[in-house]
């Protein structure tokens, strides 16, 4: 049976890695280059309809591409912690003529809700240009289709490790810091007391990740990391078809006209 | 951009151990910043990974380890992006202060906060007015809000808000550089593009990787 | 052609005052596993790097003395083309693994991905190395969860993929349980059979006494005796470099002692259990 699931998983690496959705299984360039063009227009187009207009297109996409219930619930959250208050503060302190009411010294104008309203939602629009890039490309894919396009695989291992280091040292982290609590040393009551665990905690753990880089090196020479030869790739993008870099160029002209619009006064 | 393009270069020329250092660096920002909210520290502590690297590697690694910690939390929280060069200059400032020797002292390590402190504090609160109109959407736009509310005008209420913040932020920040660099063992400084300034030694003419690898050995006698 | 030919070698690190290794002169041959024994800080380590060029490439020092690596000196080997030629396995688990693959099966495949390997060739050697090691189960598991003896495996397999014909082995089981250790061995003396050359860094001398074919043993930096494993486990200089000998020998010693000597010094288990049968066999006899 084991032997069954070898050749599988050996057959899986013969073919271009597809995660079986339309959306996703797009060059992870093309699919930025037409989300950043979709903010960069949310920003250059006046009014409140446009970016209001990207973020639900967002939210569509986000369906389109099977993370539609766990991106609406974390952009809904961005929109609460982030965007909220953007509208808040400034609805409540920028001046205008039309007043609305006053509360102590703030009034809430016309212009500040207006003001408030288009700031959070450009800012919404690119916040979740972002969001929805990294939920349907996995930063493996982004930086295999990097290196694809001649980007340096040591590029790919400071990103791809940097998240695997955080995971390691947080994990060592919070062993060091339970072992502390065991050995009775206060990591709860007053701020002085709080402040005095972190020391003890983190500077032999940072010590050591650092220390540990060394092994890292040595060991990953021996795995021809610093070998002149041009690398290979085991795992395979799908091809990206003309039509795909075509339409990233048509996302990023419409953008780009949007942009030149606003500034020569066309919109 | 080939398999030697730009950035390969830039890591080859900072030396073999430095392309390691880097993930490193973010890591310890990430987690330095995780524990500090784990034990309702009232501080960020989320830059010793970008003076750590840049006091140890240099200016640019510095640099480079602050602006991916920033992309990265990006990536959840898009608005921080706007404090990226924030970052980048803590990375550049820990390189040059670490050319220096500032680490080697306690006291000048000390210091150091302040520089940091008024970069974060004033070009922070600069970034927030430029960028977000003086009211970013974060606890210290409340802060500021509130003193806004109290009749304080927007600028100088960012002011107020940032500077004391990043005080209180870049003190722990230093002194924590501080200890970790006492404890780096001298085999690995001899590895770290600036180790020859803890190890109290010249300023070697090539960087060192482009230095041949065996200069070292051949200055010795052989048989 | 001798794998590696020392004379008169001495390095000392950058920034240390004593010699890691002093008056080393050692010729290691092909196609053998040549175990290296001696206490902690005795310099086997640095002799493994020394052998692939980490030292003094990447720990700078002060090298004197003459070293060729398969017939060429240390110093004119690219270094990139010496890590590729000498496989080198560690002993600790949790460095060697890059972090930055999603499978064991993507984790092996590393190397030969840096070494720009053609994609159909790549997936043949990683499915051989797989079904060699017997780590099937693991292909689809995230190599950073895994256990120890389970990224220990995958280190082996991601260094024997790269089919280089010399690998050296750094105290690979000093951190994994019998049963993992026992796995490592098992890796080892396949490789031998497929008439690998390897250097070899252990403390667990019983199982030296089983694989190893040449044996040197260090102390404080020098040779203290080298030579067929048999001899130098058999000889006084190894109780002498206060490195433990195999337990069957010491037994041996101890019958020697008492004036009732094995014909033949045993060095593993099974060569005991054969003098010892074949002293009740005698001794029922000569009942």
């Amino acid at each position: 049976m084991s032997t069954a699931t070898l050749a599988e998983v050996a057959e899986t690496y013969r073919h271009p890695e597809s995660l079986g959705n339309f959306l996703r299984d797009r060059n992870p360039i093309t699919l930025l280059v037409a989300l950043v063009s979709l903010a960069v227009v949310a920003a250059a187009v006046p009014g409140l309809i446009t970016p209001f207009a990207v973020c639900a297109v967002f939210v569509l996409l986000a369906f389109a591409g099977g993370v539609g219930p766990a991106y609406t619930a974390t952009y809904l959250k961005l929109w609460a912690v982030v965007g909220f208050i953007l509208f808040l503060l400034r609805a409540l302190l920028l001046d205008g003529e039309h007043v609305y009411f006053t509360f102590g010294n703030l009034q809430v104008t016309a212009e500040g809700v207006y003001e408030g309203l288009r700031f959070a939602a450009v800012v919404m629009a690119i916040c979740g240009a972002v969001t929805l890039f990294f939920a349907l490309v996995t930063m493996r894919r982004l930086m295999l289709a990097l290196e694809m396009r001649g980007v340096s695989p040591r590029a790919s291992y400071v990103l791809l490790a940097s998240f695997q280091s955080m995971t390691d040292l947080g994990a060592t982290a919070k062993v060091v810091l339970d072992a502390q609590k065991a050995r009775g040393i206060e990591t709860e009551g007053g701020l002085i007391t709080r402040a005095k665990a972190f020391f003890p905690v983190l500077a032999p753990v940072f010590l050591s990740a650092m220390t540990a880089t060394e092994e890292r090196a040595i060991a990953l020479d021996a795995r021809a990391f610093n070998s002149p030869a041009a690398h290979s790739h085991l795992v395979q993008l799908p091809r990206t078809a003309t039509w795909e870099w075509l339409a990233a160029g048509l996302f990023a002209a419409v953008a780009t006209a949007c942009v030149m619009g606003r500034f020569l006064g066309w919109l | 951009m080939a398999s030697n393009g730009y950035f390969a270069r830039l890591l080859r020329g900072y030396g073999r151990l430095t392309i390691f250092m880097i993930p490193i660096g973010i890591a310890i920002n990430f987690v330095g910043g995780q524990i500090a909210l784990l034990l309702k520290l009232p501080v960020y502590l989320d830059s010793i990974g970008t003076i750590l690297v840049g006091a140890t590697c240099g200016s640019l690694p510095g640099a480079l380890v602050g602006l991916l910690s920033n992309a990265i939390n990006s990536i959840t929280s898009p608005q921080t992006f706007a404090y990226g060069i924030l970052s980048v200059i803590f990375g550049l400032l820990a390189g040059w202060f670490g050319r220096m020797g500032w680490f080697r002292s306690f006291w000048l390590s000390l210091l150091s906060a302040i520089p940091f402190a008024l970069v974060g504090g004033v070009l922070g609160a600069l970034i927030t007015i430029w960028v977000f109109g003086g009211l970013a959407g974060d606890g210290t736009g409340i802060v500021i809000g509130t003193l806004v509310a109290l009749g304080m005008d927007l600028t100088t209420a960012n002011f107020a808000a940032q500077m004391p913040m990043d005080i209180l932020d870049k003190v722990p920040t230093v002194l924590i550089v501080y200890a970790i660099i006492r404890g780096i063992p001298k085999r690995l400084f001899v590895k770290l593009p600036l180790g020859y300034v803890y190890l109290g030694k010249p300023a070697p003419k090539l960087a060192p990787a482009t230095a041949p690898a065996t200069t070292e050995q051949q200055a010795g006698p052989r048989s | 052609m001798a794998l590696a030919s020392l004379r008169d070698v001495r390095f000392t690190y950058a920034y240390s005052d004593r010699p890691a290794l002093d008056g080393i002169t050692l010729e290691i041959e092909s196609g053998m596993v040549h175990g290296i024994v001696g206490l902690n800080a005795s310099g086997k380590t640095t002799l493994c790097s020394l052998i692939r060029g980490i030292v003094p490439h990447f720990h700078k020092g002060e090298l004197e003395g003459s070293v060729e690596i398969l017939g060429r000196d240390l110093l004119e080997w690219d270094p990139a083309e010496l890590s590729r030629t000498i496989g080198c396995v560690f002993d600790n688990p949790f460095t060697q693994i890059s972090g930055i693959r999603e499978t064991v099966f993507e984790e092996i495949a590393l190397g030969l991905e840096n070494l720009g390997t053609p994609r159909a060739e790549m997936i043949e050697r990683v499915e051989r190395v797989v079904e060699q090691l017997g780590i099937e189960a693991l292909v689809r598991k995230n190599p950073n969860g895994l256990s120890g003896g389970q990224r220990q495996k995958v280190a082996f397999a991601s260094i024997i993929a790269m089919d280089a014909d010399v690998i050296v082995i750094d105290e690979p089981t000093s951190q994994l349980d019998p049963d993992a250790t026992d796995a490592v061995f098992g890796i080892i003396a396949d490789l031998k059979a497929q008439g690998k050359s390897i250097v070899l860094v252990e403390h667990k001398i019983d199982l030296l006494a089983e694989y190893a074919d040449r044996l040197t043993v260090l102390r404080a930096g020098r040779i203290v005796t080298t030579g067929a494993a048999r001899d130098v486990l058999t000889s006084d200089e190894l109780i002498a470099a206060e490195v433990p000998v195999p337990e069957v020998t010491e037994l041996s010693r101890r019958l020697d002692a008492i004036g009732r000597p094995f014909v033949r010094t045993p060095i593993t288990s099974a060569e005991a259990a054969a003098a010892v049968s074949a002293r009740i066999q005698e001794a029922s006899n000569a009942h």
